[in-house]
């Protein structure tokens, strides 16, 4: 199982203390040796300030060896800039938490900024200090402290490097602290930064392998991308919406050239919320949230990413859905999927999802199976979805009841056969169904050319005179 | 005549006109000839000598001409006698000075007739040759100080006159004759020291002259343009003359005198009349005796030079041996640099004298050489290219010839190490892109045998075969040394070869993403002509990648490009195409010639064309099958394809086949038929897959393609037909195994392609045919068509708009679909992108011929990653 995970790959893309949950994850599910993992984990929180932990882990792994001294050193060290860093971020505190302060402040910062330096004699450089003591905590664990101090500094300074920092810690801490709903609004800021302004600067805080920045804007976008990208599975693969929402970004252009180019492996989380994504799809038409076809065509779409990247990345999570969509060989699905379901069972970020996983994979074999047979024996396709035989049928049945494919499909108990009668599409639909979009395009292009002005004129009505016929076929 | 008197009289002023004769360079000499005959009337030399006669002092040269050689013709004679061999030259400097005096007489004639505006222009003309004078370094003659002291008195006089007189001048005259006046008071102040001199003693003014003239050229040196003599010193100087005299020719080299020489050969180069086989033989020489360091590096600098100098037409090739010896000089040169370090050779130095031997200790540090290695090296690279153009590519003397580019890979080699170990990036950036360009295209065992000869020279440079463990690696690491180098050009050239090296090496994916993250296909039209061509060589080595691996598709797309322009030879630069309805210019058809690769570069274009019309058989035919509609089978994927498919069936008779083409042809055929077996055999039996490597595999993936798409082109064929097929069926008369049939159909289900299901119990195929009445096609069609209408209007719109899609964006909703499939062919947006290109290309292709890389307007905007 030690071949698909992934952990190794992705903490190279993570946060010092992003990591450790994932390391805790594999201590959990114990696929390597807990020595190795162990001092894995003490290494990473050597370079924090979380000495505690660090020493507790020494014990843990060295129990007969005392424990080293410097640690105490910097445990004083850190304390007493701890209290150093109080006092200054506490003076901007004090100001900002005044509430006549909080009544004027407003939108514009260089004026909020100006307004605190006439009347409360505030500069930048202490307001800085907000974001100094922020990172502090963060680095000995007071998330949710470091979260609140960058908050504030993010609102006063207009220092961009500084904020797209501290965007970045804030991010972090409200991941740490579990807080997905912030966290995914935290999330979305972010990713705006980083697409609007071209020379993103590489400014994750408190990491070591974004010091190999380059001065290239648009390599520097393209890191920061990848690190959104990584940084993002705890937000997604966590908050309710979150598969949908993994989808809709993942598959925008930007962010799958990015998975391309330089961390194909988010393909298996690509796919998994794909499969994942299923229930909601097929049970959502009914509710109100429309989707967008990004997240409806998923999978389709993410087929044909995986047979792209082929050459570059495959687990068996990827490889289930090639042999189902391109090949298909049910069988090698069959086997594919048995093999994911340990992979996706192990994974820090989908173990969750595990049975809707299963379940939702199943669905998408027997769904293809029906649309190619006319005829399928029941004990083949619970053999083809890894069920016995009762549990199968039991399974058919709620398919077909789901779906409501019960106008097309007839379970014979007798011959243990489903027969599935897919009269043909009748030709007026297909008609329609290609028909359907083309006002509304055309009334878009429309009101584009009307923007630009007479340049591309002459297009529209030709449209509107040939959508005419197509529309009365109808 | 005069030349016996004169070399009798004294042999300094002798020397002199030897040492003139070297300072007439090329340029100089044409203006003293045109100038001279001009102002050298008979009369108006009597005239002067009779008005001025100290002149004869000034110079013993012109008395002697001027009294014994007779008014009549003497100009003349005196220029025949610079050009005879053999009889005495006369001397630029003696010629100067006769120009001078020639002006000065018809400055006296006018002044006599007081035509201002003649004097002026004279005056002029004789300043402009103090001037060259003064360029040359010599003496202002006496006889220019003393026209510009009487020019001042008889500008005084006039204008005193002129005050006097009642009758005016006439206006450009006295505006002439002003001017003159600012003239000569800015000579006389410019020269105002000689002239005081000149008033106080002429006399000694004038010795002095003669004094300065004959010590002068105390750096005598060789012969003019036909004599071989070469001068050792000044006391050698007559018995030299006596030895050409006789038409023998006395040959001394020493160590002492080899600046001389070389000199004098570096003077005669590029002259019309010098013999450059006897400039090398000298040369050779020279290099024999060439002791110290400095005087070797000398010598071979001039050698190399003068090798390449021997053939100056522009259309033949350098002999095979002087380009050896070349090759040989060249590495001469660069391990006597690399070994001495103090010394070095650039292009750009601080003047130095050429005559005097230098080393370390004398100037103090590395000594500066003027002159440059790269492009001795790029020179002789071209010349090998240049005369494996000219070689018959079928004979045993190209064979011969290109064993030499071992030794020129080692010479590469060694001037990279060289530059390396000084540190000099241009270079270096340049002699790698060199040494990158002979191995990018050879398999493996090429370049280790060039690679093993680097291994046995002394000097070798950071980056070997060995150093780096494999040849890809070695491309790598020059391409990688050349990405960082941030020469614009050469960075395009590495990255097209390293895409080229790793389409030889079927590593697909790697060229394919390095090609289109390149974003190359954007702007290459606008790059030289050279470059151009590496972009289709890479290109199409790309699709024969593809085709080697079995991914027909992406074979058929990449190498559809060239052929739908049915110029591919002349697109790879392998033979220029015959124009039909137009006539090259001989530049033009030259420069085409100039540009063809060597033969043993060649990508084979029957195997090209072979894998591209196979790609296009094995995706056009089941195409054809699955559409009935006549109209739909007028859009048709490969062009090219399609019209030979279309002239096949036309034959009445068709005969066994021949070429590649009709072995293609009637594979289609059969294809078609659903007789893969036949189809199959056809293929295979094309002989020019030997030509690709890997063939036996090539061949058997092929008749695995065969079989699938046979099968795909039955069931497309025969389904109306049937009502149910048995898989177990189709898998014996296809020879596929019963997966991969099922498979196979259950794609064409899925995908909406065959309307039929499959019954698993029973394994067998069910056809659902639904005929469709006639309205209700043309309704299909319709829909299909406006459905495409609005998708042209929107990309039309999109190209107008320029951006990125910007306006499409808002409207999510609607326009939701389309976007997604925009996003899922993000991948093939880089293959449309080229596809699309493909028109712009064979726009390209017709500017080929006139040698211009013509702007495109980028049609595609590609979403930026």
């Amino acid at each position: 199982m030690t071949d698909y995970d992934l952990s190794k790959t992705i903490i190279p893309y993570l946060d010092r203390h992003l990591s450790f949950p994932l390391l805790a994850h594999l201590l959990e599910i114990s696929i390597f040796p807990d020595q190795d993992v162990q001092t894995a984990q003490y290494e990473l929180a050597k370079g924090t300030n979380m000495f505690d932990y660090a020493v507790q882990l020494f014990t843990q792994i060295y129990p007969d060896q005392p424990v080293p001294l410097e640690f105490d050193v910097k445990r004083t060290n850190a304390v007493s800039t701890h209290e150093r860093l109080q006092q200054e971020a506490q003076a901007v505190l004090d100001v900002i938490e005044n509430p006549d302060v909080a009544q004027a402040l407003r939108q514009d910062k260089n004026q909020n900024l100006q307004y605190l330096k006439d009347n409360y004699n505030l500069t930048l450089e202490q307001i800085t200090a907000l974001y100094n003591f922020g990172q502090f905590q963060y680095s000995y664990g007071n998330y949710s402290g470091a979260a609140d101090y960058l908050y504030h500094f993010r609102v006063l300074s207009t220092d961009n490097d500084l904020n797209t920092s501290a965007h970045w810690g804030k991010l972090a801490s409200d991941i740490l602290t579990g807080k997905w709903d912030i966290a995914l609004e935290e999330l979305n800021t972010l990713r705006d930064v980083i697409d609007s302004r071209a020379p993103a600067p590489l400014l994750a805080p408190s990491s070591a392998a974004t010091s190999a920045a380059t001065p290239e804007p648009a390599l520097a976008q393209l890191h920061s991308r990848t690190w959104l990208v990584h940084w993002s599975l705890f937000v997604y693969f966590n908050h309710p919406q979150g598969r949908t929402l993994l989808l809709e970004t993942f598959l925008a252009p930007t962010y799958l050239n990015t998975i391309q180019t330089s961390s194909p492996w988010i393909l298996r989380y690509l796919a998994a919320a794909a499969i994942l994504s299923r229930k909601t799809t097929t049970t959502s038409t009914s509710t109100s949230t429309p989707l967008s076809s990004r997240v409806r065509n998923a999978i389709r779409e993410v087929v044909k990413v995986i047979q792209t990247e082929e050459y570059q990345y495959q687990d068996p999570v990827t490889s289930f859905l090639k042999e189902l969509y391109i090949e298909f060989d049910f069988e090698a699905a069959q086997r594919e999927l048995a093999l994911a379901e340990e992979v996706v069972a192990n994974d820090f970020f989908l173990n969750e999802f595990r049975e809707e996983f299963l379940d939702n994979a199943r669905y998408l074999i027997s769904e293809a199976y029906c649309r190619i047979h006319q005829k399928i024996d029941i004990a083949d396709l619970s053999e083809r979805l890894n069920l016995s035989r009762d549990e199968g049928e039991k399974w058919i049945v709620n398919l077909i009841r789901e779906t409501r494919m019960g106008a097309d499909a007839k379970i014979d108990l007798e011959k243990n056969v489903i027969e599935i009668n897919r009269p043909a599409l009748p030709i007026y639909q297909t008609v329609i169904e290609k028909t359907r979009g083309l006002a509304l395009r055309t009334q878009a292009l429309g009101a584009a050319v009307g923007r630009t002005g007479q340049q591309g004129q002459g297009q529209t009505p030709k449209v509107a005179e040939n959508q005419a016929p197509v529309v009365t076929v109808n | 005549m005069s030349r016996f008197f004169r070399q009798a009289g004294d042999s300094d002023s002798d020397s002199s006109e030897s040492e003139s004769e070297l300072m007439t360079s090329g340029d100089e000499e044409a203006p003293s000839k045109l100038t001279a005959p001009a102002p050298k009337p008979a009369m108006s030399r009597f005239l002067r000598t009779a008005g001025s006669d100290s002149s004869d002092s000034e110079s013993e040269e012109s008395t002697d001409t001027d009294s014994e050689a007779g008014p009549e013709g003497d100009g003349d004679e005196t220029d025949d006698e610079g050009e005879r061999p053999g009889v005495r030259i006369m001397s630029a400097q003696e010629k100067r000075l006769k120009e001078m005096e020639a002006t000065g007489k018809v400055m006296d004639n006018a002044l006599k007739i007081n035509d201002w505006v003649a004097i002026s222009t004279e005056f002029d003309k004789l300043v402009r040759m103090i001037q060259r004078q003064h360029n040359v370094s010599e003496p202002i003659p006496p006889f220019y100080v003393r026209t510009l002291v009487n020019l001042e008195s008889s500008v005084n006089n006039a204008l005193a006159k002129e005050k006097e007189s009642k009758k005016k001048m006439n206006a450009t005259n006295a505006k002439a004759l002003t001017a003159m006046k600012q003239k000569i008071k800015r000579a006389i102040k410019e020269y105002e020291t000689d002239v005081k001199k000149y008033l106080e003693d002429p006399e000694a003014f004038n010795r002095e002259y003669v004094a300065l003239v004959s010590r002068e050229p105390i750096a005598p040196a060789a012969p003019g343009s036909r004599g071989v003599t070469a001068t050792t010193g000044d006391d050698t100087a007559v018995e030299e003359f006596t030895t050409v005299g006789k038409g023998g020719r006395g040959v001394q080299f020493t160590s002492e005198g080899i600046f001389k020489n070389l000199q004098a050969v570096q003077e005669a180069r590029g002259k019309k009349n010098t013999d450059r086989a006897e400039q090398i033989r000298i040369l050779e020489k020279l290099l024999e005796v060439a002791v110290t360091p400095y005087q070797r590096i000398r010598v071979l600098l001039a050698l190399i030079s003068s090798r390449f100098d021997y053939n100056s037409s522009v259309s033949t090739h350098m002999p095979t041996e002087l380009w050896l010896a070349a090759q040989r000089e060249v590495d001469q040169l660069v391990s006597i640099i690399a070994s001495d370090s103090n010394f070095s050779i650039q292009e750009v130095t601080e003047d130095y004298d050429e005559l005097i031997e230098r080393s370390a200790s004398t100037e103090r540090g590395v000594v500066h050489v003027r002159g440059s290695i790269i492009s001795f090296i790029d020179r002789l690279d071209d010349e090998f290219t240049r005369s494996l153009q000219n070689i018959d590519p079928h004979g045993t003397e190209y064979v011969d010839r290109l064993k030499d580019e071992k030794v020129l890979y080692c010479t590469i080699c060694r001037a990279q190490a060289f530059y390396e170990k000084t540190n000099q990036n241009d270079p270096l950036g340049r002699v790698i892109m060199r040494r990158l360009e002979h191995i990018y295209s050879k398999p493996n065992a090429v370049v280790q045998a060039l690679e093993a000869a680097v291994d046995d020279s002394d000097v070798k440079p950071s980056m070997t075969l060995v150093a780096q463990g494999g040849t890809a690696a070695l491309v790598h690491g020059l391409c990688v040394h050349l990405y960082k180098a941030g020469n614009s050009l050469l960075r395009t050239r590495a990255m097209l070869s390293h895409i080229y090296h790793h389409a030889l090496h079927n590593d697909f994916h790697t060229a394919r993403d390095m090609l289109l993250m390149s974003h190359l296909q954007e702007s290459i039209h606008s790059a030289d002509v050279a470059t151009q061509i590496l972009y289709n060589r890479t290109v199409v080595q790309l699709g024969l990648c593809a085709f080697r691996s079995g991914l027909i598709k992406e074979a058929q797309a990449t190498l559809q490009d060239i052929f739908t322009t049915q110029r591919v030879k002349e697109l790879l630069a392998q033979g220029v195409h015959q124009q039909r309805f137009q006539v090259l210019t001989p530049e033009q058809e030259k420069a085409e010639k100039q540009r063809q690769l060597p033969f043993h570069m060649h990508i084979n274009t029957e195997l090209l064309e072979a894998a591209f019309l196979v790609s296009s058989m094995l995706i056009e035919i089941p195409l054809l099958a699955s559409i009935d509609s006549e109209e739909l089978k007028r859009k048709a994927i490969s062009k090219p394809f399609r019209r030979l498919l279309d002239f096949a069936d036309r034959q009445v008779f068709t005969g066994p086949p021949e070429s590649t083409r009709d072995h293609i042809m009637q594979a289609s055929k059969a294809l078609q038929d659903g007789e893969w077996g036949t189809c199959r055999d056809l293929i295979q039996s094309i002989k020019i897959w030997s030509l690709m490597p890997e063939a036996a595999a090539v061949k058997e993936m092929l008749a695995k393609r065969i079989q699938e798409q046979g099968l795909r082109t039955y069931l497309f064929t025969y389904a109306p037909h049937y009502s149910t097929l048995s898989l177990s069926l189709l898998s014996r008369t296809f020879s596929l195994p019963l997966r991969t049939v099922s498979s196979i159909v259950s794609k064409m289900i899925w995908n909406e392609e065959l309307s039929a299901s499959l019954d698993q119990s029973g394994g067998i195929v069910l056809f659902h045919r639904i005929d469709l009445s006639r309205p209700q096609q043309l309704a299909q069609v319709i829909a299909e068509k406006a459905a495409a209408m609005v998708d042209q209007n929107e990309k039309a719109l999109d190209v107008k708009m320029g951006g990125t899609g910007g306006w499409g964006e808002r409207t999510d909703g609607s326009k939701g679909e389309k976007r997604g499939e925009q996003t899922q062919e993000r991948r093939g947006r880089g293959e449309r992108t080229r596809g699309a290109r493909g028109g712009s290309r064979g726009g390209r292709g017709t500017r080929f011929s006139q040698g211009l890389g013509n702007q495109m307007p980028g049609q595609l905007t590609q979403r930026a990653s």
